[in-house]
């Protein structure tokens, strides 16, 4: 049972966007994101590996619509939700 | 691809994230905005060329690169503190190295900065470790026929970088101008110099 | 530490499939592969991702595969860097030894006397 982020060698997924982009962000709350997880994993919230598996635990349709950051996000959310920092839903609109 | 109106919502619910964190007394945002300031000022593909001119210049600094790459990168000032492990994987006549995290996106980002998007595409982590010259061309890079192609999957703390083949015609090159024509798709591997 | 399996070393990848989070993509599952050097230890990222903290740290080994072996076809290799739990040495021409003694003994049991009698 593979996760859907092992995608090595898997078919289908097409030809290369090969365009250079240099933005390290694409928008104001990628950044922020990024910075939320140093700060939260620099306090012992979590750990790498834990996110990482939190990212690999999203459904696969929801993996592979999400964009980098989004999966980022959904990884805080996740982990900060089971470990009762935050409520479940508390960020929804 | 995210439209306008995801973006909107998920920016919304990153600031409320933050909030309910500050209130919390879990971060500030002084400290998340010096974080990101740390993570841009630290991470720059600057330092990948600036690492590889040294090399072509100084035979002596490429045998240490080699060998031991975080420990000759320190020697520059690159990778302070960095708990990962630079491993640097030379292309010469008859091999040439591709980069890649099948995974998720790891990279050495102190040396090359923030990735790139296509890095951490699907279309790219599923075919480099599969059909590299078929990925390599789509870059606009043909290798000549018989050249051994190695994929560095970067599957734990191990950081890679390619040093690429000094081009031909540099002889005169100072260390500066020589920096100049390396690439980040280069030092990744899907380019040339 | 000693590492148990120094450059060279044939090994083969585990084959399986765990129901956690783990760094041996299941396109190098149950393969054969070459250490190529020792990188360092680290802890095991299979249990370290359940975050209690307990997570024991293991020699990690750059291992080269030959792409024939991993997709049936292609010159290219493949290296990734697997945790020590991921591999074993590769005894297969021992094992093959082995089997095809098992066999003859098999076969001379079956005649009623080893096979260095008849």
């Amino acid at each position: 049972m593979a996760r859907i982020n092992d995608v090595g060698g898997t078919q289908g997924f097409g030809a290369i966007d090969t365009s250079d982009d240099t933005e390290p962000f694409h928008a104001d709350w990628e950044a922020r994101v990024v910075g939320l997880f140093n700060t939260l994993r620099g306090q012992g919230v979590f750990n790498t590996n834990e996110f990482r598996d939190a990212i690999e635990s999203m459904p696969p349709a929801e993996y592979l619509a999400a964009s980098y950051y989004e999966r980022w996000f959904t990884a805080i959310r996740v982990l900060l939700e089971r470990k009762g920092v935050i409520e479940p839903g508390e960020l929804d609109d | 691809m995210s439209g306008d109106h995801t973006d909107a919502t998920i920016a919304r619910r990153v600031r409320r994230l933050e909030t309910l964190l500050e209130e919390k007394g879990l971060v500030t945002g002084e400290k998340v905005d010096e974080v990101i300031d740390a993570f841009l000022a630290e991470s720059s593909p600057a330092n990948g060329a600036r690492v590889v001119a040294r090399a072509w210049t100084d035979e002596a600094f490429k045998s240490r690169l080699l060998r031991d790459g975080t420990a000759a990168v320190r020697e520059l000032g690159y990778m302070d503190g960095s708990y990962q492990r630079l491993r640097v994987v030379e292309n010469t006549a008859t091999t040439h190295n591709v980069i890649v995290c099948t995974l998720c996106s790891c990279y050495p980002l102190r040396l090359l900065g923030p990735s790139p998007s296509w890095y951490k595409s699907e279309a790219y982590r599923s075919r480099v470790v599969r059909e590299p010259r078929a990925v390599l061309a789509e870059f606009g890079v043909e290798l000549p026929p018989g050249t051994q192609v190695t994929v560095w999957d970067s599957s734990a703390e191990s950081r890679y970088m390619v040093l690429p083949r000094r081009p031909e015609g540099t002889a005169g090159m100072s260390e500066e101008e020589l920096a100049g024509l390396v690439t980040r798709n280069a030092l990744i591997g899907t380019a040339v110099v | 530490m000693t590492d148990r399996f120094p450059p060279g070393t044939r090994v083969r990848t585990f084959h399986h499939d765990p129901p956690h989070h783990t760094r041996l993509p299941r396109y190098a599952r149950g393969k054969r592969g070459v250490v190529v050097e020792p990188e360092g230890p680290d802890e095991l990222p299979d249990i370290s991702a359940r975050g209690s903290g307990d997570a024991p740290v293991e020699q990690i080994y750059a291992v080269r595969f030959e792409a024939r072996d991993l997709w049936g076809e292609g010159d290219h290799h493949v290296v990734l860097d697997l945790w020590e739990s991921y591999l074993e040495e590769d005894l297969a021409e021992d094992s093959e030894d082995d089997l095809a003694e098992d066999l003859e003994d098999d076969l001379a049991d079956d005649l009623g006397g080893t096979a260095d009698e008849r």
